[in-house]
């Protein structure tokens, strides 16, 4: 099949982009490898600075992409190889993973869902809470169609002798796509810095110190529990900490960089558990609150005002305390320096940004940049451009960046995308 | 078998579940077998996910197959998928304006969570009206408006240089509108560039030489905009030349000032060693490679203090010219300070620089590195907060430094260097003419701060770089990427499409009283004809607000799609019982 661009990754960045290129009246074809469209957003809680409900803004982009004649979107599959070729134009081959079901017969009615009697993690969740062996991914997935995950299925056939229009295939095999477009767009995204990379932290050992992506599920409208408490027990936490630069801005870590986010992400979750938690004491330990953007310093002294404590300190170690309490070892950088050990119920790191994907798995010569995100060698005129001709990149492959800088970027990415297809045709 | 007349209205209704979100508290089942009572419908449906591929697939074979006519869709909100649904009737070659979406989600299982029953009756009455009003609907027709292919682009810094060229690179024709002398905004001020190290020169002549080179850009300066008329797709702008442009889109790109401390901050003015980092950028740009020297003494010592003019809080500082502070961050100007110190201490590593800050805001790609070689180059951090503002003394800055636990220190410096930050530039009038919608910063307001961000709620106007908020050059860039790209899509086609929900009037029954005149807000929309002396509407610039419906003593104005007729309908079904 032949389209005037690849995008890979649904994330908000190919979401966007996708819809300006499309509404250019370009033919598009969309590559997400997980089973739904829509990315990290789509999970969050409330995005800052507004505090809009996350899904019930990311849904309707979502929509208009799924339905819009000029997109041809394809989850659940994979970019094995992009080819240059000689005239400029790519060929990409692309790899649909297989859901076990019949994509064109399902009605969604989610029966299989109902009958299969294995509960697995639920990888939505951050594995806070758990999902059927097939299952549809979550509530506003795009399309609404279940995956049957092979590892942990245990072969049972409920589902398939419930299944009212008899779609589930237990053979199904992986089916190869090609592809021939004349731009490829990356907007692979990002992914967590790893939650043991400082292991004097403890995370993924103890069982209350959670990430700040599990944070935002425990925060969401339709999250695991429905309300705020401590995984590990069920709790309702009286006393809550964020551990700022958890992941980033440390060169033992390999992560230099500052993450840009985590600063803004961490008031955010502190206001909306001081919202649902009005009695908690809810604590930031920081180096420096880098609240950069339009509305963002107001969102901070609004957050200092509601009494959320920053305390200007380094976290040294972080040790399990007593029922299942956790213990901070800080330096606190203003007033003393006397090390100090803090008692809290629940610890969120706010873990940094990394890439996702890193191109050189594929066959081309797209460099990264030192960070590892993909190099931008023409910014700061040209942010989009990558140092593959008529490869672009936009939103967190490029750098950590958050939802507002990302729709900025895709929207430029569909610019200059356009511009480089317009001069393939003259 | 209904009993309806073929012509007549034959309505479906869809209830959807919205995956649990509305089938956990309203019973849908009743919902639908209730709604199926009415004379007027003759398919009444629920189903898990109406937005679905498949819910879509049976609004849209029960249209084809000429059962029904309208459509009532009972879901979520409107927001979502209102469009979604309008294109689904369009696919099945059906007009998509007689398509209700009534909301049971927002309005009725999420708010009455606990009152199974109660939501929903509640949720049958919403229905019941959503299907009243469609009865009295009528196949409306988007509004098309010219589009007319030229963009006016008011700014040629370097966003508005950025804009133009990829408009032209799309064969759209630009006019480039500068106040001043010259084009390159801010460029023409900076010396090399963070985070990159470039030189701001070499990237402007390279940025100049593209506009030059473009046939399709017509560039203007010394000129502004002094009169504006019109709409999307064909605005009409008067410049101060006398010379009109009309255009399809306008793209405001007209940069940013710098504050200016006021009154005697930190001795400004008064004091000759106390400077603003544009102006010792200024001077780094003149002196290449040269030690530093200030007021002709060669300078030992420098302390840079951050967030003048930025992060303000009222109380603590005197506010601006508008009685408010500037209590928002200007998020280029601590990465632009580090980068002038490693500037500095490149060419004369013995100078001591002191930098007093409140937090550090190397956020972006490349800047934390400008952080580091600064501490490496021997640079002395101190921190104040707020309320403790630093102290100008003869030959020293005195700090309330907290990294310290609060000690007061002493620092030496024969040039202090206040990094002052971005406000607004002075563009009252052209908001002012425009109707521009302006932010509490004072910057221009987006028409969604997350999803909208280069778009303004004015059909047609677009924004791009920092008069919308500060920022650094490769965010300006994408900003006018970005606005470029919505009006690529805007003017693809030979019109624009307006929603048809719009005043229209019947001039039979106009008395041309003017009553209505007064009452719109918005210039042109509604106007007496000279010649008929009754009121007009022009469609694509009437927001359909119902300002003039209200006033309209004899019902000559009403709203196509909002009419008067339909509202007391859905009034009449909400308040019919409905039985237990
Ligand atoms: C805890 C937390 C809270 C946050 N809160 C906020 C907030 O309140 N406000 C805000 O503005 N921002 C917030 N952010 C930032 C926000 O999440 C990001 O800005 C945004 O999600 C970036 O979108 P993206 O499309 O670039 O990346 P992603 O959302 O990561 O999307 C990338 C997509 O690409 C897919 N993909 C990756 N590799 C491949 C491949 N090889 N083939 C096919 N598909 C692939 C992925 O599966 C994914 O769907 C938060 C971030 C975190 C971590
Ligand atoms: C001290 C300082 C240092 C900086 N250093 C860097 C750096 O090293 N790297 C970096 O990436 N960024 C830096 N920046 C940011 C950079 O200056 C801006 O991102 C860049 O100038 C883009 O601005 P712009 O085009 O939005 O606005 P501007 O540069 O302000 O251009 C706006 C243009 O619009 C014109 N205009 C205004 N009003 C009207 C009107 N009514 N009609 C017609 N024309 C009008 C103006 O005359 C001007 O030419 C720095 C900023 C500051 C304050
Ligand atoms: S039971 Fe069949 S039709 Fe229903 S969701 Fe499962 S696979 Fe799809
Ligand atoms: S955004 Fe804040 S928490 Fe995140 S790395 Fe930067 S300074 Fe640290
Ligand atoms: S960027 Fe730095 S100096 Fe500028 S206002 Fe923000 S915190 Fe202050």
């Amino acid at each position: 099949m032949k389209y005037d661009t690849l995008v890979i990754g649904a994330g908000i960045a190919g979401l966007q982009a996708a819809l300006d290129l499309a509404e250019q009246g370009r033919q598009v074809v969309l590559v997400e490898k997980n089973p739904s469209i829509g990315g990290r957003m789509i999970s969050l809680s409330k995005v800052y600075p507004t505090l809009d409900c996350a899904s019930c803004i990311t849904t309707p982009r979502m929509a208009s992409v799924a339905h819009h004649p000029n997109i041809t979107t394809l989850t659940y599959t994979e970019v094995k190889q992009v080819i240059a070729q000689p005239d400029g134009t790519y060929h990409a081959h692309i790899s649909k993973k297989p859901r076990f079901i019949e994509e064109d017969k399902c009605i969604g009615c989610k029966r299989c869902e109902e009958v299969c009697p294995v509960y697995i993690r639920d990888d939505f969740e951050h594995n806070l809470g758990a999902k059927k062996a097939i299952s549809i991914p979550f509530t506003n997935a795009i399309p609404q169609f279940p995956v049957l995950t092979p590892d942990q299925c245990t072969w049972c056939g409920a589902c398939a002798n419930a299944c009212p229009v008899d779609c589930i295939d237990y053979l199904q095999e992986p089916r190869d796509i090609f592809v021939e477009v004349g731009a490829v767009l990356v907007a692979t995204g990002f992914e967590l810095t790893p939650f043991n990379a400082k292991p004097q932290y403890g995370g993924g050992v103890l069982p209350n110190v959670i990430t700040s992506l599990q944070g935002e599920r425990l925060l969401a409208p339709h999250g695991p529990f429905g309300r705020v408490l401590r995984p590990s027990d069920g709790k309702v936490p009286d006393s809550i900490a964020f551990v700022q630069c958890a992941g980033s801005r440390d060169a033992s870590l390999g992560v230099p960089y500052c993450s840009r986010v985590c600063c803004m992400y961490a008031i955010k979750q502190a206001m909306l558990l001081s919202g649902s938690l009005p009695t908690a004491d809810i604590t930031i330990y920081y180096m420096d609150i880098r609240a950069f953007g339009k509305g963002y310093e107001a969102f901070y002294q609004n957050a200092k005002a509601m009494g959320i404590n920053f305390v200007k300190a380094k976290v040294g170690r972080i040790r399990a305390g007593e029922d299942g309490n956790v213990f901070l070892r800080i330096e606190r950088q203003e007033e003393s320096s006397q090390p100090e050990e803090m008692n809290h119920d629940l610890v969120i790191l706010s873990l940094g940004m990394k890439p996702q994907w890193n191109p050189k798995t594929l066959a081309w010569d797209m460099e990264t940049d030192l960070d590892g995100f993909v190099k931008s060698p023409d910014a700061p005129m040209d942010p989009a451009t990558t140092t593959c001709a008529g490869v672009y990149a936009c939103g967190t492959a490029t750098g950590p960046k958050d939802i507002v800088d990302t729709i900025i970027e895709a929207g430029n990415a569909a610019m200059v995308v356009g511009n480089h297809l317009a001069r393939g045709n003259a | 078998m209904s009993n309806l007349e073929p012509n007549e209205p034959h309505v479906g209704v869809y209830i959807c579940h919205c995956g649990g979100n509305i089938s956990d508290v309203i019973d849908v089942k009743r919902v639908a077998t209730e709604l199926g009572l009415h004379p007027n419908v003759v398919i009444s449906r629920e189903f898990p996910f109406m937005c679905s591929d498949a819910g879509q697939k049976l609004v849209i074979e029960d249209i084809r197959s000429g059962k029904i006519n309208r459509v009532v869709i009972a879901a979520c909100s409107p927001m979502l998928h209102e469009l979604t649904f309008r294109k689904t009737l369009q696919r099945a070659a059906l007009n998509p304006f007689l398509y209700e979406h009534v909301n049971i989600r927002e309005q009725a299982s999420w708010v009455h969570k606990g009152d199974h029953e109660g939501a929903t009756q509640k949720a049958i009455r919403l229905a019941r009206a959503g299907v009243e009003k469609i009865l009295l609907q009528d196949e409306l027709e988007e509004i098309q408006a010219k589009a007319t292919k030229h963009v006016l682009v008011i700014g040629g810094g370097p966003a508005g240089l950025k804009a133009a060229l990829n408009m032209a690179a799309r064969n759209l024709r630009v006019t480039l509108v500068e106040k001043s002398s010259r084009l390159g905004g801010h460029l023409h001020e900076l010396d090399t560039l963070y985070p990159s190290g470039e030189s701001a020169s070499a990237l402007l002549a390279k940025l100049l030489a593209q506009v030059n080179e473009s046939p399709l850009i017509t560039v203007v300066v010394g000129t502004t905009v002094t009169a504006w008329d019109g709409f999307v797709g064909n605005f009409t702008a008067t410049l101060s030349s006398g010379a009109t442009v009309n255009a399809g889109a306008v793209i405001m790109a007209t940069g940013y000032d710098h504050v200016i401390p006021a009154g005697g901050e930190y001795n400004y003015g008064g004091d000759p060693r106390v400077t603003t980092l544009p102006k010792l950028i200024e001077h780094l740009k003149t002196s290449a490679g040269k030690p530093l020297v200030w007021n002709g003494v060669p300078v030992k010592s420098v302390a840079f203090i951050h967030c003048v003019g930025s992060r303000q809080t009222e109380g603590v500082h005197a506010p601006q010219a508008d009685g408010k502070v500037n209590d928002y961050c200007s998020r280029v100007c601590c990465t632009a300070a580090l980068h002038s110190i490693n500037v500095l201490k490149a060419r004369q590593p013995d100078l001591d620089i002191y930098d007093l800050y409140r937090d550090i805001r190397t956020y972006g790609r490349g800047h934390e590195a400008i952080y580091e070689q600064a501490s490496k180059n021997g640079v002395l951090f101190f921190r104040f907060t707020e309320d403790a503002q630093p102290e100008i003394r003869e030959h020293t800055v005195v700090v309330k430094d907290i990294l310290t636990w609060g000690e007061e220190v002493e620092i030496p410096a024969d040039l202090v260097v206040l990094v002052t930050g971005i406000k607004q530039g002075a563009v009252g009038e052209l908001i002012d003419m425009m109707k521009l919608p302006v932010s509490s910063d004072r910057f221009l307001q987006e028409a969604h701060p997350k999803l909208r961000p280069v778009e303004v709620a004015n059909n047609g106007f677009f924004l791009a770089g920092n008069c919308q908020a500060p920022m650094d050059l490769v965010e300006s860039s994408a900003a006018a990427g970005a606005a470029a790209s919505k009006i690529a899509a805007l003017l693809s086609k030979d019109y624009i499409p307006l929603d048809p929900y719009v005043a229209r009037i019947d001039s039979e029954k106009c008395t041309g009283c003017e009553a209505c005149i007064p009452e719109c807000s918005y210039t042109g929309a509604l106007f007496m004809n000279e010649g008929t002396k009754k009121a007009e509407v022009n469609a694509a610039l009437c927001k359909g607000c119902g300002a003039c419906v209200a006033v309209c003593a004899p019902r000559a104005l009403d709203l196509a799609g909002w009419s008067i007729a339909q509202m007391e309908a859905m009034v009449d079904a909400m308040v019919t019982e409905v039985p237990a």
